[in-house]
């Protein structure tokens, strides 16, 4: 019993299973595509190449300049929900999600419907599109952390006489600025790894180092070369990674928030209010609709053909296992992402290496991960490489940056004292776990189910890449049937992708519930 | 449409059920369990419902069959993978991707019992018997007929001809760097005009050639037949305006496109039984099945190309609105194989810049 009493025990043995998951589907395949397959000419080859240099060059800014417009775009809808109480404040959240779940085909094919002509392969759409998908991770990210920011404090700047800009100053961004942080490099590392929407809307000419080495290994064959590029942007990140740590400041945590709640909307700011939902919600969802209008649209004539196909064809077993793999997925994920939380917040350096370790699925290449995975569970009883459940474990490592930017401001939120209070009580460590650390990561653990969920849900790169047996998750499909001639199947692909925005829609709807609940119950 | 096809399973399940004596199994041999193979393919592999079951109810050989993404990305596992596979058969390796498998030594040579039925040219290409040809398809010039009837002007018969001011602006195509019909257009360009084939490129970027990223961006995004788009010329299959009808609802009289037959480039694609496989003999059985007219006939309709088995009948409606060019360009394998990398890499100098 004794050992039970020393605090870190749990987290130590909770991180073995989640560094073993890291190593075993991450590390492991990525390392033995590096080692067997670059050699010293590859390399030299390829750095030798004008092209090489000049795409890491357009990689960066285009990502620079998108994040930017992302922060512009997601700022006022985040302030919106993050500091105010409101009806429908869910169901906006909910919205402003949406598009990160989408398969990027079809958004950008959607992008290319709604731009005007001069702006198709342009940069601009690149960097609209880039603000478009990853509008949900500021809002998810920032909003979460503002809303921790104890109005208390925010009113005691104003009572001591700091007008609200000097408040926002003073007392808001110190306590939001680690998570802006986060959410910055966040959409850096997708827009500089961006494949589907580089390629479709910034044309053949326009290439990330993503989409380039994906060319590279499955258009010309020239694998050693398209995994030295994948090293050459793994490097890049890591520089990035590593300013952006040197930089960053000491992660203030928002002290007891939890029982402050948000204010309502000034009443002279309702009119404001009002014009950040519309603009933010006819900003995605004009894409959307004219996704859904696409789907009742044959040959210039509305028709409900394609729907009546989807219900009653193979297709609707690709919603089955799209929805299978997501709960998997989820359920997996959720589950690293805690305990890889309570890792990095709870044991020193070894918490610290997890942090860095669990931010590396976004730095590695998919293509290349999705190539190692396939050489390294190559044969004999690992042989996984058709098992339904691998692709949703490549979710899960996918999801799991995201899902692990959650958590670990949870974890920090957990009173310290609390924990020595039940210790002293008597309370064993799984005893403290389940009654204090629990209930207060319960919320954060629901979001990031529901933020697994979401990734899966419209993930197509990793889904593509590993061979499927049977049916196939929706966004394949989708990509599969826009990649095919005749009008009924490409409508189909457009109803089918409907159907996956209304699950998306649902799921997040009943996340959002679940999260309501919680907080009404500890309010109450 | 659907009532035609299964009335065509139907028949077809009957006539493999009478004729199936030889792919019986071996009553002789004591196996165990029956074998489920793995056929791994590309994502455009889609046979009809019942199809593959005829085969395991005359054999009792299962198929399971794997989805791994486009030509091009099941090529490179397979390389990957090579005597160590995911599947026993590999369906979808074209001629423009062969000679990288053969180099690999990727399959098992197999001279199927259906060969002396099977396109000539398509079996010159893999001689040894590495792979098996199973379908045929060309990549064309596409026009949209009722845009060139409107204003009277004649459309394009050659890729000379595409570089004539008539053309300006007129022609969309995806890149050969991420497609696979945009490669097969570049081979055709390098099949007409040899080494002259970046001067022609040079010139139709001066014409206003339109490069995109993949077939569905051409075809669906700018081709004024398929889309909002404002580009008569595209670049896609000799079996799209069959397509155009077959798809359509209601059915028009004839298609709305039309192909320019002198401009195809053909491709072949073959299947192979993947080495390292523990199920030889049986997936042999499913190479003959695949490269029998019972399996080629269901090509057409649901894959849109021609079967490799010339016995296999082609239905009615595909052969009404399909073109077949007599003379098609094509270039050997091993010069594609040896020049690809050479060729891409100066074709991305000219027009991707």
């Amino acid at each position: 019993m004794s050992d039970l009493l020393r605090a870190d025990r749990l987290p130590r043995v909770a991180a073995v299973p989640a560094l073993l998951w890291l190593i075993v589907f991450l590390v492991l395949p990525v390392a033995l595509m590096i080692a067997g397959y670059v050699g010293v000419e590859d390399t030299i080859r390829v750095l030798r190449l004008d092209s090489t240099w000049r795409i890491v060059r357009f990689s960066t800014w285009q990502a620079v300049l998108s994040v930017v417009a992302t922060f512009l775009l997601a700022a006022p809808v985040t302030w919106l929900i993050g500091r105010h109480d409101f009806r429908g404040r869910r169901v906006l959240r909910a919205i402003s999600t949406l598009g990160f779940l989408l398969p990027s085909v079809v958004v950008a094919a959607g992008f290319l419907a709604v731009l005007p002509d001069s702006l198709h392969y342009s940069v601009f759409a690149i960097v609209v599109a880039h603000a478009y998908f990853n509008l949900a991770v500021v809002v998810r990210v920032v909003g979460a952390r503002l809303e921790l920011v104890d109005q208390r404090l925010v009113d005691a700047a104003g009572t001591l006489g700091a007008t609200p800009l000097r408040a926002l100053r003073t007392v808001t961004w110190p306590l939001v600025r680690s998570a802006v942080a986060s959410a910055g490099i966040v959409v850096f590392l997708y827009c500089f790894t961006s494949f589907a929407v580089v390629r479709v809307l910034g044309g053949p000419a326009r290439n990330t180092l993503e989409s380039d080495l994906a060319l590279r290994a499955f258009g010309i064959g020239d694998v050693g070369g398209a995994t030295v590029l994948g090293i050459l942007q793994l490097a890049v990140i890591l520089v990035v990674l590593a300013i952006a740590r040197s930089s960053g400041g000491r992660d203030v945590v928002p002290s007891d928030a939890r029982t402050s709640a948000l204010p309502r909307i000034d009443r002279r700011r309702v009119a404001g209010a009002v014009v950040v939902c519309a603009s933010t919600v006819l900003f995605v969802v004009a894409p959307l609709a004219s996704v859904a209008w696409r789907s009742v649209r044959i040959g210039g004539t509305t028709s409900l053909a394609a729907w009546s196909s989807v219900f009653d064809s193979g297709l609707r077993d690709s919603l089955f296992v799209s929805v299978r793999t997501a709960v998997f997925a989820g359920l997996l994920g959720v589950i690293l992402a805690t305990t890889v939380g309570m890792a990095v917040v709870r044991l020193g350096r070894v918490g610290r290496f997890i942090d860095v370790l669990a931010f590396v699925p976004l730095a590695v290449s998919p293509v290349t991960l999705g190539l190692g995975l396939v050489v390294t569970f190559d044969g004999g009883w690992y042989d996984w490489r058709a098992a339904w459940w691998f692709v949703a474990v490549a979710h899960t490592l996918v999801a799991l940056p995201l899902a692990v930017r959650v958590l670990v401001p949870a974890w920090h939120a957990v009173p310290a004292g609390l924990h020595e209070a039940a210790a002293v009580l008597g309370a064993g460590e799984l005893r403290r776990f389940l009654d204090v650390d629990v209930r207060f990561v319960r919320r954060a653990m629901v979001a990031a189910f529901g933020l697994v969920i979401a990734v899966s849900l419209g993930e197509f790169g990793a889904a593509s890449l590993l061979s499927r047996s049977g049916a196939e998750t929706v966004p394949v499909v989708v990509g599969r049937l826009l990649a095919r001639t005749g009008d009924l199947v490409r409508t189909q692909a457009f109803a089918l992708s409907t159907v996956l925005v209304v699950l998306c829609i649902g799921a997040l709807l009943v996340v959002e519930s679940l999260l309501g609940r919680n907080a009404r119950a500890r309010g109450g | 449409m659907k009532g035609k096809i299964a009335m065509f399973l139907v028949l077809g399940a009957a006539v493999a059920s009478s004729c199936g004596g030889s792919a019986e199994p071996d009553a002789s041999r004591d196996t165990k369990e029956p074998v489920t193979l793995r056929l791994i393919a590309h994502d455009s592999f889609t046979p009809s419902d019942g199809v593959l079951e005829s085969f395991t109810a005359a054999t009792g050989i299962g198929v399971e069959v794997l989805r791994s993404g486009d030509t091009g990305t099941l090529v490179t596992k397979a390389v990957l993978a090579a005597g160590n596979p995911e599947a026993d058969v590999l369906w979808g390796v074209d001629n423009t991707l062969l000679s990288r498998t053969l180099d690999a030594d990727v399959f098992l040579p197999y001279v199927t019992v259906h060969r002396d039925d099977l396109d000539p040219v398509a079996l010159g290409l893999a001689p040894n018997g590495e792979v098996t040809p199973v379908d045929t398809g060309d990549v064309c010039i596409n026009y949209d007929r009722a845009w060139f009837a409107e204003r009277g002007i004649a459309p394009p018969l050659t890729l000379q001809a595409l570089a004539s001011s008539t053309y300006r602006n007129l022609l969309v195509t995806s890149s050969p760097v991420s497609s696979s019909p945009g490669l097969a257009f570049l081979l055709a360009t390098i099949a007409e005009f040899g080494d002259g084939w970046e001067t022609w490129w040079r010139s139709m970027r001066e014409n206003g050639v339109l490069v995109v990223e993949s077939w569905s961006d051409a075809y669906y995004g700018h081709f004024t037949a398929a889309s909002t788009g404002v580009r008569p010329l595209v670049v896609s299959y000799a079996t799209s305006p069959p397509a155009e009808v077959i798809f359509a609802d209601p059915r028009p009289g004839e298609a709305p496109t039309a192909v320019a037959a002198l401009t195809c480039f053909r491709q072949y694609e073959f299947a192979g039984i993947l080495r390292g496989t523990d199920h030889e003999e049986e997936a042999r059985a499913l190479i003959d099945f695949l490269a029998s007219p019972r399996f080629q006939e269901d090509l057409p309709l649901t894959q849109f190309v021609w079967p490799a088995n010339r016995l296999a009948e082609v239905p009615r409606e595909f052969l009404d609105y399909s073109l077949r060019p007599e003379k098609p360009l094509t270039i050997d394998p091993a010069t594609i194989a040896a020049r690809r990398s050479e060729w891409l890499d100066r074709f991305s100098d000219v027009m991707l810049r």
